[in-house]
């Protein structure tokens, strides 16, 4: 190991905002070291292989970020990346079978699709909807200067040139149930809309985020066509750590940061942990160093308190988690689970889904009373995806016998908050999984235990520990409410990847606009202010945000 | 609604069809050192892999899921001081560390003694001179001609291109030393053994070391293997972080040098033209284009099954009809327990051990158990090893503390009396319990998790490793050397134009040695017509000096 080892940047963490933000400053020229504690890079897009020839995924299965700029400014398709649509027909045969309802599928109708393709942007001539999902997720906040109103904001920007009947200032206060009563006609829908946003990490029942809510959901199930990587999330996230390692990043794994090193108020390396496997002890940044950690670890075990004000601190422990846990379940069964009757054509989704007071009902178990369950199995809301949807040159299961349901989705509340302590989710897994079997038996017939080979369950709280980025054991790590979006997000004094200490910057979807699904959105915002601080010059491959407004006094983060 | 008509494209792809200079199967040790190598002379690679990740036999995964890491295949590697990429690619940089522990083997017995074996012969002596003074005397004279045997010969010429054993035989009357390898040849490990030892434990402990990695005890001409495999005992290494870390910095060192990877992409045809390779055919329906393809997968899939019959030459006709997987496989058992396993008995030490092996008293009690197996059996008096893989890497629990992971294994067969969906289940209670007997912590009480890993298990997530077999077919006298796989097939080479042979069913075999994708590299680029920029390492230097200067 060299004695004395610079690079220009030092990115702690090795999830997937880290190394995308590596791939983007290494194609810029730049020297990268890229730190990782786990064994295997990858944070949240990751799969194991729990018994031999079984592939599971403990936490996304699906790609959101289909629109993002990353794709061709990175050029992942050089990089091995392969994506596989799902194979069961488009969104239409989705639609014909309706939404899965306690009394069966319930038919979807023309006021529905209208009113959700108008709003997502399809109607227009052309259709804007990756416009609209640019405008959501890829532009940086603006800056603290500029004051933000309903003609500034992206989003708001399209609805007002492409579709004006769309654009109100009451858009702004809405929720996705006030959005969805304006424009769509039948309830179930309704509901399972807003639970796939959910499941998405940003509610639908959050105020005044209506429209990034309901563009999480036609991230997935419109323009990214409801894509798995070749591979799973894990390939995906190769073929851009692949990217950045091909432009000359170096990643370690096995490697834990132990202290982001201030120096008179200025980052200027890191300190290893003694446990780490390289040898050097201590990694300078010459230009900045990068947090790919979840915010709250961040300042206050990697900055340390010492260094940061007693008033930002508090503010920052005081980020909400809430607002969705996931626990996460999977299930090898020897025959593919069969649907009853009454969901005919139904092959995993999301259940029960007759009425919003289901979905607040869950609100209030998750996230108001944050305990264990209490809503009886068969009203219980999951989601569950059976990978034979999906390619079939890219099986999940290779052994001779077997089907396996990985993930199933149930919402519960975050360990830090559980009123019974953070651990009781894990002490009751035994009565999970028969919650877990009584509220899918609702819907699937041979879900029994002579069909049942093997079953496995990641709670949020093991999600903390085998990946600290997923804290509260959330997919996005920290609530995607109105609070914590946008100009805001995760609070308005760090909301542009900038730390009151010089030199450190936030990447990480717990701390940044727009938040988590690895959508490569946070680097490439972020590239926008590394442009702006003179930290990088990209090359012609470089575009910044359309509606990207620069900070007054820096250098704009234009096409040169 | 016709999504592509309202969208247009997406995001681009992997294009369908793609041109390459070299096209390697399989992201095992050797495919990915085999590409290493050739992607930094310039050659522009591609690495094609099946599983979602690569590594082979270099996996560390979260399969005591959630929460704990294990190296489910390969953890000793035994070879490190002589792999020559460990300089070649400067590892360091992509903070590569092995660990060597002194202590490399307890073995524990049932009346609570024990016997150590260590990196230093001293220990090991030291241990033996419990048992037997007359033992203990010759282990420390032997051990030294047969690490010399090591350093001077097997080590180097392990990533050499083999050499017939005529040639082989003429070079090694050389010197002393070579003569004297050349005399142990003839023999059979169980011969060697208890003709230079007295004692049954000693006995037990040298010949379990050396033919745990699949040597049959009683099979004569095979005798190098007994030095060689004994000095790779006493030289395991563990790979800090896991032995993933491996195939990770090989992989990198692809990449950098413009390779790329895929994964979960299965090949389903290697494509030829007049006796020429053209390519591959992935099952995704992906063409990649090469004039030369480079496979480390056995000899039934490279030839019959992506090759196809029909397409190999006249001479090739019955070439692999007889090839022989091996005749052993492990079973397996991973375990999550609130402490390491702590073994009762008169040495404290033991539990600071790599690895722990029991179930075996004597000599005899290894020979039964292998004899089960080759007759498609087991009894109750198995026995196996075990490691404590967090005793040395912290970086596998990934969960709530405080929590160990371990594992024990044992030669097992493939095809087994009532099956392995039957005998897995009785077997996990059968080790555990052994396991419980030497160690009395290894209770229910202590033990969280486990999961079992059958020979078919090892077959599924790697199907090369076909029978179990991890060695890609067994080490028997017609199947080593220059006569690996064949001798059309030797030294990396195939009658087929543009096709080499990278992987463990070349010489010099399995075990994570990185030789047949060293040598397969040096063999490819020389034919490429590529500036070679590494140099052999001193040690192969002198060797080749010596025997064949």
């Amino acid at each position: 190991m060299n004695k004395e080892e610079k690079f220009d940047f030092v990115i702690v963490g090795g999830g997937p905002n880290g190394v995308t933000l590596a791939a983007y400053l290494s194609k810029c020229g730049a020297s990268v070291c890229v730190l990782e504690e786990r064994p295997e890079a990858g944070g949240g897009c990751e799969n194991t292989e729990p018994i031999a020839g079984v592939r599971i995924n403990p936490h996304a299965m699906f790609l959101y970020g289909g629109a993002a700029p990353g794709f061709d400014q990175l050029e992942l398709w050089r990089y091995g990346f392969r994506g596989q649509p799902n194979r069961l027909g488009d969104l239409t045969e989705d639609v014909g079978r309706g939404c899965p309802t306690t009394s069966g599928n319930y038919p979807i109708s023309d006021i529905d699709q209208m009113g959700y393709a108008k709003v997502s942007g399809l109607l227009g001539q052309p259709p804007f909807i990756r416009e609209l999902l640019r405008a959501t997720f890829w532009c940086p906040p603006h800056p603290p200067e500029v004051e933000v109103t309903a003609h500034n904001i992206p989003y708001m920007q399209v609805y007002k040139k492409h579709q004006p009947d769309v654009w109100s200032e009451e858009l702004l206060e809405m929720d996705m149930f006030d959005l969805m009563d304006e424009y769509l006609d039948t309830e179930p829908f309704k509901v399972q809309q807003a639970v796939i946003s959910w499941y998405s990490g940003a509610a639908g029942h959050w105020k005044g985020v209506a429209i990034p809510a309901w563009m999480c959901n036609v991230a997935l199930v419109i323009y990214s066509r409801m894509t798995v990587p070749r591979g799973g999330m894990h390939d995906y996230f190769h073929a851009v750590m692949r990217c950045a390692v091909a432009h000359g990043t170096v990643v370690r794994t096995c490697c834990k940061v132990e202290e982001i090193m201030i120096n008179d108020g200025v980052a200027v390396g890191v300190r290893m942990a003694d446990t780490a496997t390289c040898g050097e002890k201590k990694i300078w940044a010459k230009k900045a160093v990068i947090s790919g950690v979840d915010v709250r670890q961040t300042f206050n075990k990697l900055v340390g308190p010492q260094h940061v004000d007693r008033g930002l601190l508090q503010k920052v422990n005081d980020i909400s988690l809430k607002g969705g846990s996931i626990y996460v379940s999977h299930i090898l069964s020897r025959e593919p689970l069969k649907v009853k009757d009454k969901f005919p054509g139904m092959v995993g989704g999301c259940y029960p889904m007759d009425h919003r007071d289901i979905y607040y009902d869950h609100v209030a178990d998750v996230d108001g009373r944050k305990g264990n369950p209490s809503i009886p199995p068969e009203r219980a809301m999951w989601l569950s995806t059976p990978y034979e949807r999906f390619d079939w040159s890219d099986p999940q299961v290779s052994r001779p016998e077997g089907h396996i349901m990985s993930p199933i989705y149930h919402l519960v509340p975050p360990p830090e908050y559980h009123v019974d302590g953070p651990d009781a989710m894990n002490k009751w897994k035994d009565g999970m999984w028969d919650y877990v079997v009584k509220s899918m038996s609702e819907v699937y017939t041979n879900l029994n235990s002579d069909n049942v080979i093997a079953h496995w369950a990641n709670s949020p709280y093991d999600s903390t520990f085998r990946n600290t980025g997923l804290i509260g054991g959330t997919w996005c790590g920290t609530r995607h409410c109105d609070d914590q979006w946008g100009e805001r997000r995760p609070i308005p004094e760090l909301a542009r990847y900038r730390t009151p200490i010089d030199g450190l910057y936030l990447c990480n979807q717990t701390a940044c606009h727009p938040g988590g699904l690895f959508l490569m959105a946070i680097p490439y915002n972020l590239m926008h202010i590394m442009i702006e601080d003179g930290l990088v010059e990209p090359g012609e491959w470089w575009y910044p945000s359309p509606w990207y407004i620069p900070e007054q006094g820096k250098n704009p983060a234009k096409r040169q | 609604m016709v999504m592509e008509d309202l969208l247009g494209k997406t995001f681009d792809e992997f294009p369908m069809q793609t041109d390459w200079d070299a096209i390697i199967i399989g992201a095992g040790p050797n495919g990915l050192m085999t590409g290493a190598y050739l992607a930094k002379a310039g050659a522009r690679v591609a690495v094609i892999e099946r599983r979602y990740e690569i590594g082979g036999g270099l996996a560390t995964e979260e399969v005591l899921f959630p929460c704990y890491y294990s190296n489910i295949h390969a953890i000793y590697h035994m070879m490190v001081d002589y792999m020559p990429a460990v300089q070649d690619f400067d590892l360091d940089r992509h903070a590569i560390t092995w660990i060597k522990p002194n202590l490399q083997t307890g073995m524990v017995f049932e009346d609570g003694s024990s016997l150590l074996m260590t990196r230093m012969v001293e220990d090991t002596v030291d241990s033996m001179h419990k048992f037997s003074h007359k033992d203990a005397v010759a282990y420390g004279r032997l051990i030294r001609h047969w690490n010399k045997m090591m350093s001077d010969i097997l080590g180097p010429a392990t990533y050499l291109p083999p050499v017939a054993s005529v040639d082989l035989m003429v070079a090694l009357q050389r010197t002393e030393i070579g003569r004297e390898l050349l005399e142990v040849n003839e023999r059979s490990p169980y011969d060697l053994i208890t003709s230079h030892f007295e004692n049954e434990k000693i006995r037990a402990l040298l010949l379990y070391s050396a033919c745990m990695w699949g040597l049959d005890p009683n099979e004569t001409g095979v005798g190098l293997f007994v030095p060689l495999l004994l000095t790779r005992a006493m030289s395991k290494a563990y790979c800090h972080g896991g032995s993933h870390k491996l195939a990770g910095a090989l992989a990198r060192e692809i990449l950098r040098n413009g390779g790329v990877i895929l994964e979960a992409a299965q090949v389903n045809k290697i494509n030829t033209q007049n006796g020429n390779v053209t390519g591959v055919e992935l099952w995704e329906g992906r063409t990649l284009n090469a004039k030369v393809v480079i496979s480390s997968l056995d000899p039934h899939s490279t030839f019959y099954d992506l090759i196809g019959k029909d397409k190999l030459p006249k001479s090739m006709d019955n070439a692999f009809e007889n090839w022989l997987y091996d005749k052993w496989s492990y079973y397996t058992l991973h375990t999550v327990s609130k402490e390491q396993p702590k073994y009762k008995c008169d040495d404290p030490w033991v539990n600071e051990s790599f690895m722990t092996v029991f179930g075996f008293e004597n000599e005899q009690d290894v020979v039964a158990h292998w004899k089960n197996v080759m007759a498609g059996k087991l009894d109750k008096k198995f026995g196996g090893h075990a490691t404590c893989e967090s005793f040395w890497d912290e970086h596998l629990v990934r969960g709530p503390k405080p929590a160990e992971i371990s594992f024990f294994q044992m030669h097992a067969p493939y095809d087994i009396e009532g099956g392995w969906d039957k005998k897995s289940g009785e077997l996990q209670e059968e080790v555990l319990a052994k396991w419980e007997k030497v160690a009395p912590n290894m209770n229910r009480d202590n033990i969280m998790m486990t999961m079992a890993e059958t020979p078919k298990d090892i077959e599924i997530r790697l199907p090369n490793m076909r029978r179990g077999g991890i060695k890609h077919g067994d080490y028997t006298p017609m199947q080593l050397g220059f006569n690996r796989p064949n001798i059309e097939c030797s030294s990396s080479n195939t009658p087929i134009g543009g096709l080499y042979l990278c992987g463990a069913s070349n010489y010099p075999g399995g075990m994570v040695t990185g030789g047949p994708g060293y040598i397969a590299a040096n063999k490819v680029a020389e034919d490429m017509g590529l500036q070679k920029w590494w140099k052999p390492t001193p040690l192969m230097d002198r060797y080749l000096k010596t025997y064949f200067g």
